[in-house]
């Protein structure tokens, strides 16, 4: 049985269709990579897989039932960021959360030293877990809220954009620890990511979201001159280097469709579409 | 009378269970009020209690019951119209502007108003009767179970409202069961140290114990012994040396805090927090 079924389902937020006639589906212990322009509802992605929002139309299913609020099958890491509550915390007590957080009452589970101690080992944190996660670096808290995500051992795991904001080596070093904790647990895991180059090398298949449309399929079938022009409406030029990088010449197009966010936030979309077209040309 | 003679009489007893029961209860409390950055809401709830006290008193009532009244009200308010970090300032800065006014026409409608606003703005300790004892008691025992209760959840959601809501848990809920939790709080501490001191109780001996441990349940611990520690060594000046209780909790409470965050600067090797 596969993990996520995804039958021609569409999404509405606020009177706004943010895409449709998503088909797709994840098999156990693969790696899915989600990629598409700020704005084009990949994490809207992840909160319908979480139950947070329902479809509009088609159906979206969890192991074989409907998406619900609270599914201890499915593990989800939120974008961190600096000034961040948890950051007071130690990354020991954030990843106990992520064990019995939800849990209401007086009684305390027994496994839960042994348990943390385990996800810890998994993902490399034993040595600063017991440090406030404010003297932490960007890669070491991803590493803790990986370990928090995975401490209930969660058959789906869900990854909001877990490289941003890291240098190349720890780039690097998270994709490594992403394809150890599949291989380890057998989770099937998907990753809404910026760039593809980085994960290229574990990704099994990559949906692309652009213009309200989903796209799904192995890096070769969907990140192709052919497929990608069609999704965006324009030609798009894929230019291979010798290291094996893919860059993508032609989104900077998207300059041309801001998003309907209103007057305030036109500059700002525009300003992260430059940001991200830079990105993927240059890395 | 000997210091001893006069620890024995019993409105220094009566005060001495009341300051405990409070100092424990706004400890716990505060540790979440500090760690989710609602200080103004904190501050606000006082304010509104103010408007409750005032209004119990010009209709001759006990004032208790307007405190319950407005704060546990501007609490589900707040707790509803506030969960979302965007627009929480605002709802919680109208909300204490319109129970400060209401609390002003109370104020002037009520004409032996000099006393009364008095102590509910300083708090009146050493005058708490026996029934106040009973009644701060069960409130304040009622709120540590709830929040022993609520601990785990509460904790997820203040660090991290999208996982938790990820995991089932209603931010939106939560927000509320923490407000009304506060306002209850609030409503205790204010009849020993009065609104415009609750803070002392609140986010004092929470703030002092947050910067000294990154372990959630030790600074909650922490944050009640401080609270205890200022109250009864307050309690205990107040009735020896003289000056307002009020006055000797605050200044033990903003004290530790001062300390706690000198310690903390001066500890070796420890990476500058970069949250405020």
């Amino acid at each position: 049985m596969n993990v996520l079924d995804v039958d021609h389902a569409a999404v509405q937020l606020a009177g706004r269709t943010i895409w449709r006639d998503a088909r797709f589906a994840v098999a156990p212990g693969s790696i899915t990579a989600v990629l598409g322009p700020n704005g084009s509802g990949k994490t809207t992605l992840l909160n319908l897989i979480l139950g947070l929002v329902a479809p509009s139309e088609g159906t979206v299913r969890v192991f074989g039932d409907v998406a619900r609020r609270g599914n201890r099958r499915v593990g989800y890491m939120t974008q961190t960021r600096d000034a961040d509550t948890m950051s007071s915390l130690t990354g020991r007590d954030y990843v106990g959360l992520g064990f019995d957080g939800p849990r209401f009452g007086w009684g305390r589970d027994r496994n839960k030293s042994e348990v943390i101690r385990r996800a810890l080992a998994l993902t490399g944190t034993t040595n600063f877990a017991d440090q406030p996660m404010y003297s932490l670096s960007g890669g070491q808290r991803q590493r803790i809220a990986l370990a928090h995500a995975t401490v209930f051992e969660p058959e789906l795991l869900l990854l909001d954009e877990p490289l941003a904001a890291l240098d190349l080596a720890a780039q690097a070093e998270i994709v490594d620890l992403i394809n150890l904790i599949r291989d380890t647990t057998g989770a099937a895991i998907i990753v809404v990511a910026h760039d593809l180059n980085p994960l290229a090398p574990i990704v099994d298949q990559v949906l692309w979201i652009a213009r309200r449309q989903v796209r799904c399929g192995t890096i070769d079938e969907v990140v192709s001159e052919e497929v990608l022009s069609d999704l965006y409406g324009h030609p798009i030029e894929i230019v291979v280097t010798s290291h094996g990088r893919r860059v993508i010449v032609g989104l900077e197009e998207e300059f041309a469709h801001p998003h309907p966010h209103g007057p305030d936030h036109t500059h700002e979309s525009a300003h992260e579409h430059f940001a991200e077209v830079y990105e993927e040309e240059t890395s | 009378m000997s210091l001893t003679n006069l620890l024995a009489t019993p409105f220094v007893l009566n005060a001495f269970y009341a300051v405990t029961a409070v100092a424990l209860a706004a400890g716990a409390v505060g540790y979440f009020v500090v760690l989710r950055r609602q200080a103004f809401a904190a501050h606000a709830i006082g304010h509104v209690g103010f408007a409750g006290a005032a209004g119990a008193v010009l209709l001759g009532v006990s004032p208790i019951i307007g405190l319950l009244v407005f704060c546990l009200g501007a609490g589900v308010l707040i707790g509803l119209g506030g969960a979302s970090l965007d627009d929480r300032d605002a709802v919680v800065g109208v909300t204490l502007t319109a129970a400060l006014g209401l609390g002003v026409l109370f104020i002037s409608l009520y004409s032996g108003y000099a006393n009364a606003t008095y102590s509910i703005l300083f708090g009146q300790i050493l005058g708490v009767s026996s029934g106040d004892v009973v009644v701060v008691g069960l409130l304040s025992l009622g709120v540590l179970v709830c929040v022993s209760l609520t601990y785990r959840p509460l904790l997820f959601v203040s660090v991290d409202a999208q996982s938790a809501a990820s995991r089932g848990l209603s931010p939106r809920a939560m927000s509320l069961v923490f407000m009304s939790l506060l306002a209850l709080t609030t409503v205790v501490a204010i009849q020993i140290v009065g609104v415009l001191l609750v803070f002392s109780l609140l986010v004092a001996p929470a703030a002092a114990a947050e910067s000294l441990t990154s372990r959630p349940l030790h600074a909650l611990l922490l944050a009640m012994g401080l609270a205890l520690f200022s109250a009864w060594t307050g309690l205990l000046l107040g009735v020896w040396l003289g000056g307002p209780v009020s006055f000797w909790i605050t200044a033990l409470a903003s004290t530790s805090y001062v300390v706690a965050r000198l310690l903390d600067a001066s500890r070796p090797r420890r990476v500058r927090r970069r949250v405020a």
